[in-house]
């Protein structure tokens, strides 16, 4: 069996942050797939902060923020025995369906009304650390890893991860051709990912 | 045509979802013959989950018991590839009946739901009034509901239907229900978290009310580890409302199919 003990109330739940929490979570989201409820809260302990976070950065409204990110864990719990730990960490694949569902909500919701919606990086600052659970040194690696970016890259990383543009909605926005927008972004996220040190 | 290099430089794009939709289509078809491609991207992810971890925040508590009473009642997936269409199962705000957001009755009444409560009011003073005749004509409809509880095959139809819309609200006096309903099939089905324990005497009941008239639903089973349900109801008809009473737990003493207690619960369906 599993080395969790599921009977041992302290049991520990990392952050997704601390070193070990993915193979943790890979760990749960199996059990998960099995259908243990238990497993599932435990998930659900690990991911609701990061999850919400990211959808609320990106759909601002919480009320919708938080029916997307009901959807998001109910999308785990559905899918769980489709995460294939050979392609990327639980991590990354639960947060990639929540930005994706976040991102889906803001542009349904922009056909609708075209409402008005400053630019991320005038509005939420990438440093913005307002009610964050997450560790601050966690928060410090990112920021200065932002940092180490070129100003293009920053805001083209920002303005599509945070805010929930799409690349040539950021190009007209910067005021920059899209091809251009697009090499950054890929630069941008390349070094960002040999900065905070994430396996490839 | 476009070059494969081309559609390359969608890598950072892809991996942010800063893309167009036929622009993804396009990506998705590239990465599935190009290995290096998805290892990349796997990479890109990784960085993108940790800005996503920057910026975590911690959610509204009632969220967890809502998400875990939807999850009590919704089917898995079984493992492998499948060619149902990603992440469209659970469209919200679709229902057509519907009349007001979803929102609307978690917050102070509405003008619409105080007439609601006063038709309940009059509805109770009458079920009194013919207190004797029940299990006439609701008492057929129960079982066929009682069967319709124990049928998960038809808590999963419902949930994974193609209009399946889902709607989560707070009870008056404690708790939160979590409805997903079908407008084709005309059914819906209701879970609750943490409602307000009751005294042995009382149980909580479902109830359809609407221009077609009232219809008990269902008395609730009892909360296990405190979630309620899922149970099933069927039937619903255009103008419904979905209620939530605290009955005698005989249920001997609605004998119209009316509530006797005031509503906890007034869902415009």
């Amino acid at each position: 069996m599993t080395a969790i003990d599921r009977s041992d109330p302290d049991r520990a739940r990392p952050s997704a942050a601390e070193p070990g929490a993915a193979a943790d979570l890979t760990t749960y989201l199996r059990l998960v797939a099995r259908g243990d409820a238990d497993a599932f809260d435990t998930v659900y302990d690990q991911v609701a902060a990061t999850v919400f976070g990211i959808v609320r950065r990106v759909v601002r409204d919480p009320a919708q923020s938080e029916e997307v990110t009901q959807d998001v864990l109910l999308e785990v719990w559905r899918n769980a025995a489709k995460f294939d730990p050979g392609r990327g960490s639980a991590t990354a694949w639960v947060m990639t369906l929540a930005h994706r569902r976040a991102v889906d909500r803001v542009r349904s919701v922009q056909k609708e009304s075209e409402r008005e919606r400053r630019t991320a990086v005038a509005d939420v600052p990438f440093d913005e650390v307002a009610e964050a659970v997450e560790s601050s040194l966690e928060r410090e690696r990112v920021r200065r890893c932002l940092g180490s970016l070129t100003e293009l890259q920053r805001e083209s990383v920002t303005l599509a991860y945070y805010g929930g543009y799409t690349y040539s909605q950021v190009a007209s926005l910067l005021g920059v051709p899209g091809g251009t927008i697009k090499t950054r972004m890929r630069d941008a996220l390349i070094r960002l990912r040999d900065c905070l040190g994430v396996a490839s | 045509m476009r070059h494969t290099r081309d559609v390359h430089t969608l890598a950072g794009p892809y991996a942010m979802d800063a893309i167009s939709p036929p622009d993804r289509a396009r990506f998705d078809r590239h990465l599935a013959r190009c290995e290096d491609c998805a290892r990349e991207i796997a990479g890109l992810r990784e960085a993108t989950a940790r800005l996503a971890a920057a910026a975590a925040v911690s959610p509204p508590p009632a969220l967890k018991a809502r998400v875990m009473a939807v999850a009590a009642a919704t089917r898995q997936r079984p493992p492998g590839p499948e060619p149902e269409p990603a992440l469209r199962t659970w469209p919200l705000r679709t229902w057509p009946l519907r009349t007001r957001p979803l929102r609307t009755w978690q917050g102070r009444p509405t003008p619409s739901r105080r007439l609601v409560m006063a038709a309940g009011a009059v509805a109770a003073a009458a079920a009194v009034a013919a207190a004797v005749v029940f299990g006439v004509s609701s008492g057929g409809m129960r079982d066929q509901l009682s069967q319709a509880q124990a049928s998960s095959q038809q808590v999963a139809a419902v949930l994974t239907a193609r209009d399946a819309t889902m709607m989560t609200g707070a009870v008056r006096g404690g708790g939160t229900v979590t409805i997903v309903m079908s407008h084709s099939m005309r059914e819906l089905v209701f879970t609750a978290a943490a409602l307000h324990a009751l005294p042995a005497s009382r149980g909580y009941e479902l109830w359809l009310i609407g221009p077609a008239g009232d219809r008990a639903v269902i008395m609730l089973p009892p909360a296990r580890h405190g979630m309620t349900g899922p149970v099933v109801a069927s039937g619903l008809r255009p103008g419904d409302h979905l209620a939530l009473t605290a009955e005698p737990a005989s249920g001997a003493a609605h004998p119209a199919g009316r509530p006797t207690t005031p509503m906890m619960l007034d869902v415009v369906l």
